[in-house]
């Protein structure tokens, strides 16, 4: 087991699902492209994670669950993404319990934890409207009050699991004058309702995740009583928003389940395959761009546990951190993802060969994540609202100020100390300008310096992480003078200039995560992660992006990561700072053990 | 830090029916100051003629959004030096009603009697139209590089 407890669910149901390229594994390739081609929902799979209790993963310790920390969380979320997007993401809406954790009354919360535990249960997300995908204020879904509840009218549309799921979360209009109070949400168990209120649409047919229960709802003057409305009537925006918070953050472990996959395979064929006397490999421009993929999902990595463990640090920057991690983890996945392609050639494409094909449902299902709970544009948008407000609270920075950011850095970045549980209540719609890990760069960079003192670091390396890190201030000093001097407009009009500024902002964060995550587990990650010269690699490339090349990084440094890169695949382990153990393919004893365990389990 | 708010748009700007109301706006009253503020904040920042904006009208009507809202409340924070509700403006909707909840709920009167005088002091200044209020004064114009709590 790893030595970070946190890790030890992950690795737990990791060992259990088995090796997914053995086809008798649970969830193993060949069945889950099975189940894609014929577009089926995952019923058993997501039947056996239920019988293995991961839904008690999704439900609060003080409910009686075993939801501890969304780190542990985000952990287990990969190990099942690695395998099957599609049974990852239909499991997983059971993500949106956490509005109920958030807002819900003590008699909601132990329902709802009754539900998931005893019965099984799952819930939808019935946000989206035909007309309406991100404008939320715009909802035409109706709650119309009457004595004892509301009638419902109107269709969610397309809506994840809206038919085989027991609960569908419902945003509706309840004010219709309109504005920020006009939705409430309303938690709505169908088996408490009356049948002929409600009716579901017909399932949706998708590029990608095919066997999902992508589909709507319809409800046709359907009473509701109002005990199953979350909160107070008008805050269904505000709940709405602050869950987007946390489910943000958590798509990213969608995203580095498909990136792992995708560099497996790739990994894997060009070791296989032959070409002018070497192996794929051994070229230099596919060995570059598999090591590149390895050092973007390490950037990630960075970036999605800082921002999984900040809502147990600092909830009120949730509105800021979740930007950060939605944002960057999905586009640069989707990015890497392409670029291994090009290293099939023409095989990405094949829905066959090579671990069955996988990759080519990598490509189709990983497409979407970046789209969830809140697009692309969609974050930045939200991002470049709150920009100048970081700017000015950066600017505003005194010992008290500095004060409070070490030591929240400090419990955000040890992978070791214990995190506090999650205050939901206290998520924020903004951050009032707060935003830890840009504002606590220096922190780290006079850690850097102290570190010259310190024998267990190699100089060289040190010194060229002091020149990035100094750097990548520089740019972020830029930005911050840039925002002080430009005007600033609300609307949905921002300038296409200003979407590229916040996503250097976004670029600089993820720089800035991982110089925090090296400084404080340098002891804790093993000797490749302690090294730095990753570290390096990984803030010159960041750097690279709207500065020229340094030539700063010598090519042992590349070669280093090459041969990490090997060893993890040699080792079988998670491409990860967090270098979990996989399954292993199971010896032929065990083969035999495994199969009579799942006719058991049937 | 005291945002200093340049207020080029004295309160006269108000349309005179939105002083006669049963609130009893004063004239230069913390809440009258505020609605000023607010004006001006929002006459640059959604490009509007100061004018044509009614204190008693949903600010929605002049096209600030709900995430925009939020927003606004922030900058609403530096100007007075407290924490307010993110949702004070979904909660009260309209420039009178958020500055007479501000006036009621908050001590306000340490930023309000700095923007009477940076109001003096700014009128004969012709700023352009891009250039945000509270952004170029000052306010964190003058703070910048400066690490201090001051």
């Amino acid at each position: 087991m790893h030595q970070l407890k946190q890790y030890w669910v992950a690795e737990a149901l990791e060992k259990d699902l088995g090796d997914p390229t053995q086809p008798e594994s649970v969830m193993s390739f060949k069945s889950v492209m099975e189940l894609d081609e014929r577009e089926e929902f995952p019923e058993k799979d997501v039947e056996w994670l239920y019988n293995w209790n991961l839904h008690h993963y999704h439900i609060p310790v003080e409910y009686g669950g075993e939801l501890k920390s969304y780190e542990e969380f985000v952990a287990f979320v990969r190990v099942l993404s690695r395998r099957d997007l599609t049974t990852s993401i239909t499991f997983s809406t059971l993500f949106w319990s956490g509005l109920v954790w958030m807002a819900g009354t003590h008699e909601q919360k132990q329902k709802l934890a009754k539900f998931i535990k005893d019965k099984h249960g799952a819930m939808c997300l019935a946000y989206s409207e035909r007309a309406h995908g991100s404008d939320l204020v715009a909802s035409d879904v109706q709650a119309t009050k009457v004595p004892g509840g509301y009638l419902l009218n109107g269709e969610k549309w397309p809506i994840n699991r809206a038919t085989i799921s027991g609960i569908s979360v419902v945003l509706a209009k309840t004010d219709d004058s309109g504005g920020a109070r006009s939705l409430s949400l309303f938690v709505v168990d169908k088996s408490e309702i009356d049948p002929a209120g409600y009716s579901n649409l017909p399932k949706i047919k998708t590029l990608g995740i095919r066997g999902s229960d992508m589909s709507g709802i319809r409800f046709d003057n359907c009473f509701v009583p109002e005990e199953m409305r979350l909160g107070q009537e008008g805050a269904g925006l505000e709940l709405g928003l602050k869950g987007f918070h946390l489910t943000r953050t958590l798509c990213a472990a969608f995203s580095l389940g498909s990136a792992d996959t995708a560099l497996r395979t790739v990994l894997k064929f060009s070791l296989g395959r032959k070409l002018y006397g070497k192996t794929v490999f051994d070229i230099p421009h596919p060995r570059t761009t598999l090591v590149d993929a390895f050092l973007d999902i390490l950037v990630c990595d960075c970036v999605t546990i800082a921002g999984a463990r900040s809502f147990h640090v600092a909830p009120e920057q949730s509105s800021v951190s979740s930007i950060f991690v939605k944002y960057f983890v999905p586009v640069t996945v989707e990015k890497l993802v392409q670029n291994l392609s090009v290293i099939l050639g023409a095989r990405f494409y094949l829905r066959e060969g090579h671990d069955e094909g996988i990759f080519q449902k990598v490509v189709r299902d990983n497409a979407i994540i970046s789209v969830f709970d809140g697009s692309t544009v969609v974050n930045l948008h939200a991002l470049i609202l709150q920009l100048r407000q970081m700017a000015k609270y950066r600017a505003k920075r005194n010992a008290a100020t500095y004060e409070g950011l070490r030591s929240r850095l400090e419990t955000r970045f040890s992978l070791e100390a214990p995190l506090p549980p999650c205050e939901r209540a206290k998520f924020e719609l903004f951050s009032r300008g707060c935003d830890d890990v840009l504002q606590g760069l220096e922190i780290s960079l006079e850690h850097l310096y102290d570190l010259k003192t310190d024998s267990s670091v190699d100089a060289e390396v040190l010194q060229k992480l002091i020149t990035l890190t100094s750097a990548v201030l520089e740019e972020l000093d830029a930005q911050d003078e840039f925002l002080a001097s430009s005007g600033f407009e609300f609307g949905h009009d921002q300038s296409p200039e200003l979407f590229e500024l916040a996503k250097k902002y976004c670029t600089l964060h993820a720089a800035a995560a991982c110089v925090h995550m090296w400084i404080y587990n340098r002891k804790v990650l093993g000797d490749f992660f302690a090294k730095g010269e990753w570290l390096a690699i990984c803030l010159n490339r960041l750097l690279m992006t709207f500065r020229p090349s340094s030539g700063i990084i010598p090519s042992i440094y590349i070669e280093n990561v090459a041969q990490e890169l090997l060893k993890l695949d040699r080792e079988n382990k998670m491409f990860s700072i967090v270098p979990l153990q996989l399954a292993q393919a199971p010896s032929p004893e065990e083969k035999t053990h495994a199969a009579s365990e799942l006719q058991l389990q049937a | 830090m005291q945002l200093q708010n340049s207020s080029s748009k004295p309160s006269e700007d108000l349309s005179k029916n939105n002083l006669q109301d049963e609130n009893m706006i004063v004239e230069n009253s913390p809440a009258e100051a505020i609605q000023s503020w607010l004006v001006t904040k929002l006459s640059k920042q959604l490009s509007l003629n100061a004018k044509t904006i009614d204190v008693r009208e949903p600010l929605t009507r002049y096209g600030l959004d709900s995430i925009d809202a939020v927003t606004l409340v922030g900058d609403l924070e530096d100007w007075l030096g407290c924490e307010l509700p993110s949702t004070l403006l979904w909660d009260y909707p309209t420039i009178e009603k958020s500055a007479e909840y501000l006036v009621k709920e908050f001590d306000v009167s340490a930023a309000v009697s700095s923007v009477a005088s940076s109001n003096v002091k700014d009128a004969s200044d012709d700023k352009t139209e891009k250039v945000e209020a509270s952004s170029k004064s000052s306010g964190w114009g003058g703070l910048w590089n400066r690490i201090s709590g001051s």
